[in-house]
């Protein structure tokens, strides 16, 4: 995954200018920021949900927007900070839908529920379910659609003590498939633990890499 | 830098029928469109004699036309329901299943004219009990039926992706498809009529087709405009 | 945009002179007597209407094609000129109808799909409205702009049909069957003035579009900094306020 001076504008406001970051196949990277310095954006820029309004974007190499960076959109699980479940069906039923959608078995979205520890409460609705509930069920999808790039956006919010180490997991999952993780979190001790390296967003101008004493050393390999 | 290989995606066909069968257990659960749109527009063939006058041959005439203009308003409605409608989280789910925006929008247009042959079977005991219209040449409907939901599931499609995200969106929405719904209202009233006086309601039918059929083709060449990507 | 330059409006203003004499001394119909002469207007205004929705059509597809934001501004200009003539249209026919055939509204084909083409197009303005982002409205209204005029063929095809069957009485008809030579010459000289107009009125639409765009753009300057730069730390210090207790 390779930004290069990419600007992002929403209904006319700049939220993004001059990004630069590459993310190497392997890596987990940390976001951190103040409210509205670009976090989600730059997040859902990565998912390729946004196109740049300048600057160049390359997905293990592909251009956002080709044909072969949409091919490779299936392999991207964004997990963002409003459930993206359907209320009115139960989390086995959400699970389903998006394991035919992607062509897997009911069989892997009911691990995936019974992997994040719901496979009790999987034939209740999603609205009848508390936030933690819904939160972890959206990792379930992270789990179902094997993703290489792993995108998650207030990774620890919603969670209990017992199912933070689920998004640990997932990361260390993504990186031994050989795919990447960028997270954002405001659990800063927490991320710092997890992540590779941290990335802090400042105005959503530049980002500044600012390595942290608690950071594995990044190793260079292919860009994601 | 090799790229890796994209995941097995299932085919079309496959990704469209799940997308209209979740809409469609998704109505059932929420009821929007049989248990609020269809009484609405009961009542709404209830008053309309009470305005006109509840004089016997009038209403016989008037039944058929007043039916097909309920259906369409209405169903209008029926496909702008709350259920109909993706979250911007759950729309980013779907694209990134690699699900073509020309599939969501079929599988939304099935699910749309299923539920709106619904609604016009519902509403249909109505108008007979209400109006008591003159049914020779029934047989001749049944074929409209289907092709008068297909074309409104189509325009209904198109004007709720148009209006996606819009707080006006159950506003504009009859206003985009309505007027476009002409042909559809022509069609349906003139087959029978053309039947009983022995001219050619065909004729009829392959305009409701043509306009089913061009409406599709424009969604189809158009929908992957209709991707948002800012 | 420079479209003719200032010779625009003076070959405009100069036609329509010739036109509003031509129309002036063409003979008076021998049936409507001096009525006939709304012809002058009302003829060019739905044939305006028409040029202006085929040109909404051209803008969207090309917009579709190039992304261009002028494809834009010219489809949304000449939609705003299109529904405004439409109406003039319908008025006019209005005010010509009720002293010939005694009725302010008739079911000609013709009519019906005007009309329906003057609601399309106010939905098209709706939705432009309704939608505040540039790209996204630029794309809603081109997808919009091209499928609705695709319907227009089959709306006017099945209206001619249901009017065939239910046989219009033929005193209705407007018009007589054969036009006096006169009467051609100043007709389309009428809807050459017409056309002109609708070249000024578009061409300083578009010109107003494009300052509209310049005054966001002014405007946005003054917000350059990302809106994050703006969000500060509470300040609840200030109030008295002690996070310790």
């Amino acid at each position: 995954m390779r930004l290069a001076g990419v600007s992002v504008d929403i209904e006319r406001v700049p939220v993004l200018r001059g990004v630069d970051l590459t993310v190497h196949r392997g890596e987990s990277v940390g976001l951190v920021g103040p409210n509205g310095s670009g976090k989600t954006t730059l997040l859902r820029l990565l998912a390729t949900l946004l196109t740049p309004a300048r600057g160049q974007a390359r997905l293990f190499g592909a251009e956002f927007g080709s044909r072969e960076c949409d091919a490779l959109r299936p392999r991207i699980a964004f997990v963002g900070h409003t459930p993206a479940l359907y209320a009115q069906l139960t989390l086995r039923e959400n699970l389903r839908f998006l394991a035919r959608l992607t062509g897997r078995p009911d069989a892997a979205a009911d691990e995936a529920l019974a992997l994040v520890g719901l496979a009790g409460v999987a034939d209740r609705r999603a609205a009848g379910c508390s936030q933690g509930m819904q939160r972890r069920t959206d990792l379930a999808r992270a789990v179902l659609t094997e993703p290489l790039l792993l995108l998650l956006d207030e990774a620890h919010t919603g969670l209990d003590s017992s199912s933070a180490p689920l998004v640990e997991a997932l990361m260390a999952q993504v990186a031994a498939r050989g795919g990447a993780s960028v997270v954002v979190s405001h659990d800063r001790p927490r991320l710092t633990a997890a992540v590779d390296r941290l990335v802090e967003i400042t105005g959503g101008r530049a980002v500044e890499n600012t390595v942290e004493d608690a950071v594995v050393s990044v190793v260079e390999r292919e860009g994601v | 830098m090799t790229a890796p290989a994209p995941a097995p995606a299932p085919s079309a066909l496959r990704q469209g029928v799940e997308l209209a069968r979740k809409d469609l257990v998704l109505e059932l659960r929420a009821g929007e469109a049989l248990r609020v749109t269809a009484p609405f527009g009961a009542v709404a063939l209830l008053l309309i004699p009470l305005g006109v006058g509840s004089d016997v041959p009038l209403l016989r005439q008037l039944g058929p036309g007043m039916y097909w203009v309920i259906v369409l308003l209405f169903g209008v409605l029926v496909t702008l329901r709350q259920s109909a409608v993706e979250g911007p989280a759950q729309l980013a789910v779907l694209r990134l299943c690699g699900v073509h925006p020309g599939v969501r929008l079929a599988g939304r247009a099935v699910a749309n004219a299923v539920l709106l042959l619904a609604f016009e079977a519902v509403l249909a005991p109505v108008v007979i009990i209400l109006y008591d219209p003159e049914l020779t040449g029934w047989p001749w409907l049944l074929p409209v039926f289907p092709l008068v939901a297909a074309g409104l599931a189509l325009l209904g499609t198109l004007a709720n992706a148009l209006a996606q995200g819009m707080a006006q969106r159950t506003a504009l929405g009859p206003l985009l498809v309505v007027p476009l719904t002409l042909p559809l209202l022509l069609g349906a009233t003139q087959v029978p009529q053309a039947a009983r006086y022995g001219s050619q309601p065909a004729l009829w039918l392959l305009m409701i087709f043509t306009l089913d059929f061009a409406v599709a083709v424009a969604i189809g060449l158009v929908a992957r405009h209709l991707e948002e990507s800012a | 945009m420079t479209l003719f330059g200032r010779r625009l409006p003076i070959a405009t203003a100069l036609v329509t002179a010739i036109a509003i004499a031509a129309a002036t001394l063409a003979p008076p119909d021998q049936l409507q007597g001096e009525l006939q002469r709304l012809m002058y207007v009302h003829v060019p205004t739905a044939w305006v209407a028409y040029l202006s929705f085929a040109v909404t059509l051209a803008a969207s597809v090309a917009w579709l094609w190039r992304r261009t934001p002028r494809f834009d501004r010219i489809a949304a200009s000449s939609a705003e000129a299109g529904v405004f003539f439409t109406g003039l249209a319908i008025a006019l026919g209005s005010v010509w109808g009720k002293p010939t055939w005694g009725v302010w509204w008739t079911w000609d084909p013709r009519v019906v799909t005007t009309a329906v083409m003057f609601f399309v197009y106010v939905g098209y303005l709706a939705l432009r409205q309704a939608t505040p982002d540039p790209l996204a409205r630029a794309r809603r209204s081109a997808v919009f702009g091209v499928v609705a005029f695709v319907q227009v063929p089959i709306v006017h095809m099945s209206v001619v049909w249901w009017r065939a069957l239910h046989q219009p009485p033929t005193v209705l008809k407007p018009g007589a069957p054969t036009i006096d030579g006169r009467m051609l010459t100043a007709l389309l000289i009428s809807v050459l003035a017409f056309s002109l107009f609708y070249l000024v009125v578009l061409r300083a639409r578009v010109r107003l579009a494009v300052r509209t765009e310049e005054v966001e753009a002014a405007l946005a300057e003054r917000d350059q900094e990302p809106a994050g730069n703006a969000v500060l730390a509470p300040q609840w210090e200030k109030k008295g306020l002690r996070a310790d207790v």
